[in-house]
């Protein structure tokens, strides 16, 4: 799985204004490569034109 | 009262006036008195209150005025569902002498419908959907078993409805927060489609992932619930705009011929349930068809994509709901959700954008595989009820849950105790329909409560608490 850095995890902790313990650092380094693997798994070949859900508009075949 | 009653049977007798209110009400009362301090299901309890609203039920019914089915019956309200002039705390020390000044929309519906209020119900902080001992007020422990985890964060609206503090009460679900609770207290409790109850005057715990909706004891109850609760809201932006079935008018009526899709990859392999939660599912399968239901298989891409996509979104939009007070005071935060905010901060913009196309597939994946079936299954919840002490500190990296696929695609879900398991605890089967098709989930569910017998056993509370010494 994508592990993260010290530096990488500074930027980006920087980039969010926050500020963690060394405690919830090491934490986080472990759980961000979960995170980085569900970020994988979401990306699919697509193409540009799919768009995201944003908001619901069920249709009449949502219930057929 | 020894015996508590439904809120179907709760509301027949005091609609005949052989049932008092104000008589319910005490009666509640005495067992929170009793049962509370063990079980934890209350952050605030609202004694005045409930009764000042018991009295103006009775008095509606004595006076011979049209009252529908909630009318004096007692309720409980998660406490992140804004109470006007009644504090609102989140489960959070951030928010503890929060007062809001105005009532959340479901908050006003089921006054509106005659409830009585008995007090906001312990959660997760801020919905988070993770287990705590760091908060202002302790977790809810399950009836069943007082060393036993509710899971959340619906938790205290589950342990309260279960041990018969209150008949019926709201929760919300981001990933399985009414259904996990629901599934481990043995209780009912539905998702409805997204947009179909309000969520102004909730505290989001992810905008789009986010649910309101009823638990009960029974699937009956939840119907009943649900009527009140449904119904467009300018309040909310992506509340739908639609007419309101009879969420009651098709219970009793039978199963034949109703088609049931059976999502087994789910449990039996991306998430391999405990033999008593399969027993239990299997007996559902089999009553289903002996109710004339048609059962098929169904095949879904594998609960970690939906996992996957649910989490990224949950994580990112969490992150960005509470970044304003995290910045300056993510300490006064539980240790559980400061590290999930710090996490969701670290999610990339494209990775979440990534996750909101990947739904729409998914969403399509599933509207395909139900084109011809009323309902799909799988679990509620892999197991019954772990200890609370033996729950994960941080479940990130565990295995990918049965709920939050539907809260991703937005249908509408149900949980209902399917039985027991090894320890005697409940297990749980999760039913799924269309979008706004509650009523064919609820007529499902229904027949399947009434076909069994497992809504004829209530914990044991005496033996639980001292089980529990």
């Amino acid at each position: 799985m994508p592990q993260i850095d010290d530096a990488a995890l500074d930027y980006l902790l920087a980039r969010g204004g926050l500020r963690a313990t060394e405690e919830q650092r090491a934490g986080l380094k472990a759980e961000y490569e979960h995170v980085a693997a569900m970020a994988e798994r979401v990306r699919k070949p697509r193409g540009r034109m799919a768009e995201p859900v944003l908001t619901y508009g069920f249709a009449e075949e949502d219930q057929a | 009262m020894s015996e508590i009653p439904t809120i179907a049977e709760a509301a027949k007798l005091i609609a005949s006036k052989q049932l008092s209110p104000v008589e319910l009400t005490r009666a509640c009362l005495t067992r929170v008195k009793e049962l509370d301090p063990e079980l934890h299901a209350f952050v605030l309890r609202t004694e005045e209150r409930a009764l000042a609203d018991a009295r103006a039920a009775e008095a509606a019914v004595m006076a011979d005025k049209r009252v529908g089915p909630l009318c004096g019956i007692p309720i409980g309200l998660k406490d992140i569902v804004d109470t006007k002039g009644i504090t609102t705390t989140c489960h959070s020390k951030i928010l503890r002498d929060n007062v809001p000044d105005t009532d959340a929309t479901c908050a006003v519906k089921l006054a509106e419908a005659g409830t009585v209020l008995m007090g906001k119900t312990s959660t997760h902080e801020f919905a988070d959907g993770g287990l705590s001992f760091d908060l202002p007020w302790p977790p809810a422990r399950n009836p069943w078993n007082t060393k036993h985890f509710t899971a959340g964060s619906s938790s205290g609206t589950g342990a309260g409805v279960a041990a018969g503090l209150f008949l019926g009460g709201i929760g919300t679900d981001t990933g399985g927060s009414i259904r996990g609770p629901a599934a481990l207290c043995g209780i009912a409790g539905i998702k409805p489609t997204y947009g179909l109850v309000s969520r102004a005057g909730v505290a989001p715990a992810a905008f789009t992932l986010d649910h309101i909706g009823p638990m009960a004891w029974t699937a009956e109850d939840c119907a009943l619930m649900l009527q009140a609760l449904a119904g467009h809201d300018p309040r909310d932006p992506a509340s739908a705009s639609r007419s309101i079935p009879n969420y009651t008018a098709q219970l009793g009526s039978g199963i034949k011929g109703m088609r049931i899709g059976v999502i087994h990859y789910f449990h039996e392999v991306d998430h391999k349930v405990s033999a008593g939660t399969q027993r239990g599912i299997d007996a559902a399968v089999a009553s289903f068809r002996d109710l004339g239901a048609v059962v098929s298989e169904v095949t879904l891409s594998p609960l970690a994509e939906w996992h996957a996509c649910g989490t990224l979104i949950s994580l990112t939009e969490r992150a960005a709901a509470y970044e304003e007070w995290a910045r300056p005071r993510l300490g006064d935060f539980s240790a559980r959700v400061q590290q999930r905010l710090l996490l969701g901060s670290m999610v990339s913009g494209v990775d979440y954008v990534q996750a909101v196309r990947r739904r729409r597939e998914l969403r399509a994946e599933l509207q395909a595989a139900m084109a011809n079936l009323d309902v799909v299954l799988t679990a509620a919840q892999p197991t019954e009820a772990p200890k609370i002490d033996e729950v994960p500190e941080w479940d990130i990296g565990q295995k990918p849950s049965f709920t939050m696929p539907f809260n991703v695609a937005g249908y509408p879900a149900i949980s209902i105790c399917s039985g027991f398991g090894e320890g005697g605890l409940p297990v749980a089967i999760q039913l799924v329909g269309k979008p706004f098709q509650e009523a064919t989930v609820l007529r499902i569910a229904d027949a399947f409560e009434k076909a069994t017998p497992f809504r004829a056993r209530r914990p044991a509370l005496s033996s639980a608490l001292v089980a529990a010494q």
